[in-house]
């Protein structure tokens, strides 16, 4: 495969929460700041040529459409070249993929991704519960978004003797990272006992094994790695990515101990990268639920299929762990605002390589780090970036 | 009056039951006998109607395809106006040029449902009729009828009988499928039938007894009680049933519509002959259009007591009418009915109030994204309803539904033949939803279930399981009321645990799984490889 480089140069979010006091566009405005802000030499505004924006429903916040034309206009910059990105869950992730590309195939010289996503302009009934109908239409309905992931729970503890206990160690764990993130929606420790003693909402998931709706915006400024040098001594550079699909509906899964679509999109992006899972520093992966990132830690490689919750359990994934997964608190603690979350992790993942990540740092040996998200009703798409400091 | 076959029966009751004393204890005035069956959240006259009739088709042998019509009686239909029948027959799995009709209006309808049918059979227009008579009516609040309604389904289905003194076919042969053995009896393996209907009398007045108008969801009892028992149940139940004798039969024994569990009796008794069906009321209470033929099943599952005449007397809208059964043996499928009746979980009066959505939450429920009378369900209703699979010609793995699936998932073919799906599974895993919007209500299962013929759904399941479903358990796809979207009553299937014996309400579904083996080998099953 013969591609340019593409160096990530800069990257920001907004603190992520119920901002119920922001529109969509001013928490635009607010990540693309924060990215600008970010550049170590500087960068004017004007340099962006195109834009790559991710929301993944407006309908959230009353908007049946959202075209490109509605963030360059609120960042100032209308006129610039703007595409929407909607892909699930992965939408922030895939939109960086399709700016690295943009990029790398020379047609744009500075491409701005940007992730942006009002959850809470609703209220919770009528946001991501509405209409319980995530599934089929006609034959599925009733399905909230935890049922989406729930199934695997009650299959992954009947198969491998996974415990409520060892997916609670997954949300103490994100809970404890985002503590020592500033831009985490939640910022408070919680027990064991706490999540196993919290209300049912998808058995087996309960409350605290749950992500919260989140409003939230994150950007990041990518160009060529022949440019990245104008913008910063530490460029970070994208190393490769994968993105695959599966059947949509749950009932058509082959397996439901594991995402196959994570499994493929991941092996394409260590191809691409050269590298394997035993090279990563840390990893920022999909954890809706507790269940997703036990699954997900086994599909990415991390450790064996059905070691996922002992690996939690016994602090495999925590930040002096073997292999530190969503240092940033995850999905779980700083929140998932949709088309925000995949943009947000690449930030993470910016600063972790960069070595800029304060309290919640990681121990940075070989350099790469990975993204990762995965949804779409039964988990139909997901997309893996993995990023490198390594020139 | 022309005689016909009974082939089969079947009765399905819903799953809950409620004490007559908690209405009394609601109300304060004291504690009246008996229990009723009412209908959960998701069952329905309908749901109710289609477990009965699918029961009665197994019980006879009967594959759907060769009914040549459903007469469906029920005093209130799901849709006031609509498409009831067709929903049905077409969940039934019988044909699109399937005939009938839909009797309602009062809780005569069960009787008027037999009598169409039968007409038909008589007439030489249908070879076998599929009849269900079901109620679930809603009593309204305060009124007597709270301690009497119940709710419940009974199906009979009917063949003709050729006349021994036309001449028959150019080939000789039998009309199908029911053929003769030179007597007068008849059915579809040449023996003897386990039951005729042979005579049939109506008696009518013009009177105002329970009341329902437009708008009203519940029933009203507007007369006296002591009035209307002198001067017109007993009378037109015992002239009903005295008609029959004027046509030469002589009833053993009477199966009697009963709207009180005290009407019954007095009518069999001026009637000369004892009551049959007298555990019905008990268990259910007042089943309207179907209580009649519910006691006429009741009365036929009893193998031991040897041919006998049962006379069936049922009530409704200032109408009766009573039909004459020769039974000669037991009625397939009646035996199931003494567990039907028996189960059901005991409820309070207020959940009874919540689950007849007379007590309903201040919030507004959420409107499905896809409207019932949009176009999604105009395409898919009937592959849903009539559970369509489309099966790979190359790997033989089955994907559901077939609109959504021009290729396979197995194998992404495009040579795929429609089948009907099997209608029992295994849990291959599931949930248990807790939270979601009304008008939902938790706890709600929804289960991956691995059906028998390697097909896969992910359906709801029954919140009667909901607390013991486990992984692995065996299931009935059961047709039943998923929500009441805008008003409409949207159907589909739901997981159902199938009883310990595996033979359970439901059934095996035996055509749409005998379809499937005709076609060869059976689907592999999806194997879990990561």
């Amino acid at each position: 495969m013969s591609w340019n480089k593409v160096a990530v140069v800069g990257g920001g979010l907004i603190k992520f929460g119920e901002l119920f006091d922001q529109s969509y566009e001013q928490m635009a405005a607010g990540a693309f700041a924060a990215a600008v802000g970010s550049v170590d030499h500087g960068i004017e505004p004007s340099a962006v040529d195109a834009i790559i924006v991710a929301t993944q429903r407006g309908t959230l916040w009353g908007q049946e459409g959202i075209g490109g034309n509605t963030v360059p206009s609120a960042l100032g910059l209308s006129g610039v070249a703007c595409t929407r990105v909607e892909n699930a869950c992965p939408s922030g992730s895939d939109a960086f993929r399709i700016g690295a590309m943009a990029v790398a195939s020379g047609v744009h010289d500075v491409v701005l991704v940007i992730g942006v996503e009002k959850m809470r302009d609703k209220s919770t009934q009528e946001g991501l519960l509405a209409r319980a109908a995530a599934g089929h239409p006609l034959y599925n309905r009733g399905e909230t978004a935890p049922v989406l992931f729930a199934p695997f729970a009650t299959r992954h503890m009947h198969e491998f003797g996974t415990t409520p206990e060892m997916l609670a160690a997954v949300a103490v764990k994100n809970h404890h990272n985002g503590c020592l993130d500033p831009y985490a929606h939640f910022r408070s420790e919680v027990t064991v006992e706490q999540v196993l003693a919290s209300p049912p909402v998808c058995t087996p998931l309960r409350l605290l094994d749950c992500c919260p709706q989140t409003d939230g915006a994150a950007a990041v400024i990518l160009t060529s790695a022949e440019r990245a040098t104008e913008f910063t001594d530490k460029p970070v550079y994208v190393a490769g990515f994968g993105v695959a699909t599966d059947h949509p509906y749950l009932h058509e899964k082959t397996t439901y101990v594991g995402l196959p679509a994570t499994v493929t999109a991941s092996s394409r992006a260590y191809a691409m990268a050269g590298v394997g899972p035993d090279e990563l520093d840390m990893a920022e992966v999909h954890d809706c639920f507790t269940i997703t990132e036990i699954l997900d830690i086994e599909d990415l490689g991390f450790v064996e299929k059905g070691k996922g919750g002992p690996a939690s359990l016994e602090g495999e994934t925590a930040l002096d762990g073997r292999i530190p997964v969503n240092p940033s608190g995850g999905l779980l603690a700083k929140g998932h605002p949709i088309g925000a979350t995949g943009v947000a992790q690449l930030t993470e993942c910016w600063w972790q390589l960069r070595e800029e990540a304060g309290e919640r740092q990681v121990s940075i040996r070989r350099g790469y780090a990975l993204q990762h998200n995965v949804g779409g009703r039964g988990s139909g798409v997901s997309v893996v970036n993995i990023l490198t400091r390594n020139p | 009056m022309r005689p016909v076959a009974v082939l089969g029966v079947g009765a399905a009751a819903p799953s809950l039951r409620m004490a007559a004393s908690e209405v009394g204890a609601a109300w304060g005035t004291g504690a009246p006998k008996g229990t009723v069956a009412l209908c959960d959240a998701d069952e329905d006259t309908l749901t109710l109607a289609w477990q009965a009739a699918t029961d009665a088709l197994r019980s006879a042998g009967i594959e759907p395809a060769a009914v040549s019509g459903l007469w469906w009686g029920t005093a209130r239909p799901p849709f006031a106006e609509g498409p009831s029948l067709g929903f049905l027959a077409t969940a039934l799995g019988l044909g699109a040029d399937a005939g009938g009709a839909l009797y309602a209006g009062s809780t005569h309808a069960g009787m008027e449902a037999v009598s169409g049918a039968w007409d038909a059979l008589a007439a030489g227009h249908a070879e076998v009729t599929l009849v269900v008579a079901s109620d679930a009516l809603v009593p309204g609040l305060g009124t007597a009828g709270e301690t009497t309604t119940g709710a419940a389904a009974v199906a009979l289905v009917l063949g003709a009988i050729p006349d021994p003194t036309a001449g028959r076919g150019a080939s000789g042969a039998p009309r199908t499928p029911v053929s003769t053995d030179g007597t007068d009896s008849a059915s579809p393996n040449g023996a003897a039938p386990p039951a005729r209907l042979v005579a049939r009398a109506t008696r009518s007045a013009p009177v105002v007894d329970r009341y329902r108008g437009d708008g009203d969801t519940a029933t009203g009892d507007v007369y006296d009680a002591r009035l209307f028992r002198e001067e017109v149940f007993v009378p037109l139940l015992v002239e009903a049933g005295r008609a029959l004798q004027g046509q030469g039969t002589s009833p053993d024994a009477w199966a009697v519509t009963d709207p009180d569990g005290r009407l019954g009796a007095a009518v069999a008794k001026r009637l000369g002959g004892p009551l049959a069906g007298g555990d019905v009321y008990p268990q259910v209470g007042d089943t309207g259009a179907a209580a009649a033929l519910l006691a006429l099943v009741s009365a036929g599952a009893d193998d031991d007591v040897g041919p006998r005449t049962v006379g069936a007397v049922g009530y409704g809208g200032g109408r009766a009418t009573a039909v004459a059964a020769e039974l000669t043996r037991a009625l397939p499928g009646a035996a199931a009915l003494a567990e039907v009746l028996g189960r059901g979980r005991r409820v309070g009066y207020v959940e009874a109030l919540r689950v007849r959505s007379q007590l309903v939450p201040m919030a507004d429920p959420i409107p499905m994204g896809v409207p019932p009378t949009g176009a999604a369900f105009v395409r898919g209703n009937a592959e849903m309803l009539g559970l369509e699979g489309a099966r790979c010609r190359a790997c033989g793995v089955i994907s559901t539904p077939p609109s959504i699936h021009p290729h396979c998932v197995g194998c992404g073919g495009s040579e795929l033949d429609v089948v009907r799906l099997a209608r029992r599974g295994t849990v291959q895993t599931f949930v248990v939803n807790q939270t979601m919007p009304p008008p939902f209500q938790a706890p709600l299962p929804l289960i991956v279930v691995d059906l028998d013929d390697g097909a896969r759904l992910m359906v709801q399941g029954s919140p009667a399981d909901a607390a013991t479903l486990g992984i692995g358990d065996r299931v009935t796809l059961a047709l039943r009321r998923y929500a009441l979207e805008r008003g409409v009553p949207v159907y589909g299937y739901k997981a159902v645990r199938a009883a310990p014996s595996g033979d359970g309400p439901g059934g095996d579904g035996s055509f749409g799984d005998a379809r499937l083996e005709e076609k060869g080998t059976a689907a592999p099953a999806k194997e879990g490889a990561t």
